[in-house]
């Protein structure tokens, strides 16, 4: 697989591949918007690295944490697609004991 | 399961071992954020003109470079202590399962109900069937029930060993004199592979791990076949 640097396996980790992106951009954003304003060369390349990083940051947390939030409801939905299976038209059954403290 | 010339994990059979696995994920970005800063900093500092001989103090920067690595590691240290906990979690296992280390096979004892105990040595590489898988297929393999908390207690009868399953996040020391408490849980069917992970002699690289994990049912019938 191919790795960034030789450590980040931007294929197969969640999230990786989109937030080196986004940052990439961010980084080219902010750097030539400095540079345009500026015109100081060294100080925009320096913005343009702060701002990869940041914006790299910035999105791998955000995407990371819907991500988690996903496999969350996905385990839910897994648990309760199992459950209802396994227990349908049972005394275990999950709707049957929701119906009964609603009555 | 391991393939050759492997860098990362292996695919993540356990619960515990996926929280690894995003842990793992989170921990490289962060690093590879500061090897990119570290390596854009050495690339300035070899293309500059300018010298400064005279500096005396640079509060301002000093303050950053404090703050900005303590507040990396708290970053860090939360998820890896969320997930230590949760490693040390009691989940009311369903099945205790005793493991002894020998030099060099393991053996296998399931005392909960009746008596059922047997070794599993290595298979060597003269008798291998076509597709197995040399140095790590044995002939007894651990038989269990998936998607069921399982407690295992290891031990040794000689020297240390260490069971592991990389797949499942496991690694436990087998130390003569000492049972240790590790448990299992994999969410799927399969046979997952592991190496016995502590120095133990000649043949240490010889005494494999195979844990096969069928439905409840295949493991009811297979342990009443054994007895």
């Amino acid at each position: 697989p191919f790795k960034l640097l030789g450590i980040l396996d931007v294929e197969n980790i969640p999230c990786a591949r989109d937030s080196v992106l986004y940052g990439s951009l961010g980084s080219v954003v902010a750097g030539l918007g400095y540079f345009l304003l500026t015109s100081r060369i060294r100080r925009s390349c320096d913005v343009g690295v702060g701002g990869f990083i940041i914006v790299t940051l910035g999105c791998w947390f955000h995407c990371r944490y819907n991500y988690a939030k996903e496999r969350i409801q996905q385990r839910i939905a897994r648990e309760g697609m199992k459950n209802k299976i396994l227990y349908e038209s049972t005394h275990l059954d999950p709707e049957r004991k929701q119906s009964n403290s609603s009555n | 399961m391991a393939y050759p010339y492997q860098l990362g994990f292996q695919d993540a059979t356990s619960p515990v071992m996926e929280e690894l696995l995003h842990f793992h994920d989170h921990t490289l970005m962060i690093v590879f954020l500061i090897s990119t800063l570290v390596l854009y900093l050495i690339s300035l500092m070899l293309s500059t003109k300018l010298t400064h001989t005279n500096t005396m103090d640079a509060q301002e920067i000093e303050t950053i470079w404090t703050v900005l690595p303590a507040i990396i590691l708290i970053m860090i240290a939360l998820p890896s202590l969320r997930i230590l906990y949760m490693m040390d979690e009691m989940n009311n296992p369903l099945l205790t399962v005793k493991t002894m280390g020998h030099q060099w096979y393991w053996s296998y004892e399931y005392t909960d109900y009746e008596e059922l105990n047997f070794d599993s040595y290595m298979i060597p590489t003269t008798e291998l069937k076509p597709g197995e898988l040399r140095l790590l297929e044995v002939d007894n393999r651990l038989i269990l029930p998936m998607e069921t908390p399982i407690r295992m207690l290891i031990s040794s009868e000689d020297v240390l060993h260490s069971w592991a399953v990389p797949s499942l996040g496991l690694k436990t020391d087998a130390i003569p004199g000492r049972l240790n408490q590790t448990t299992l849980m994999s969410l799927r069917p399969g046979l997952f592979y592991g190496q016995c992970s502590e120095i133990c002699g000649s043949n240490h690289s010889f005494m494999p791990i195979v844990l096969e994990m069928v439905p409840l049912k295949s493991f009811e019938s297979w342990s009443s076949s054994m007895l």
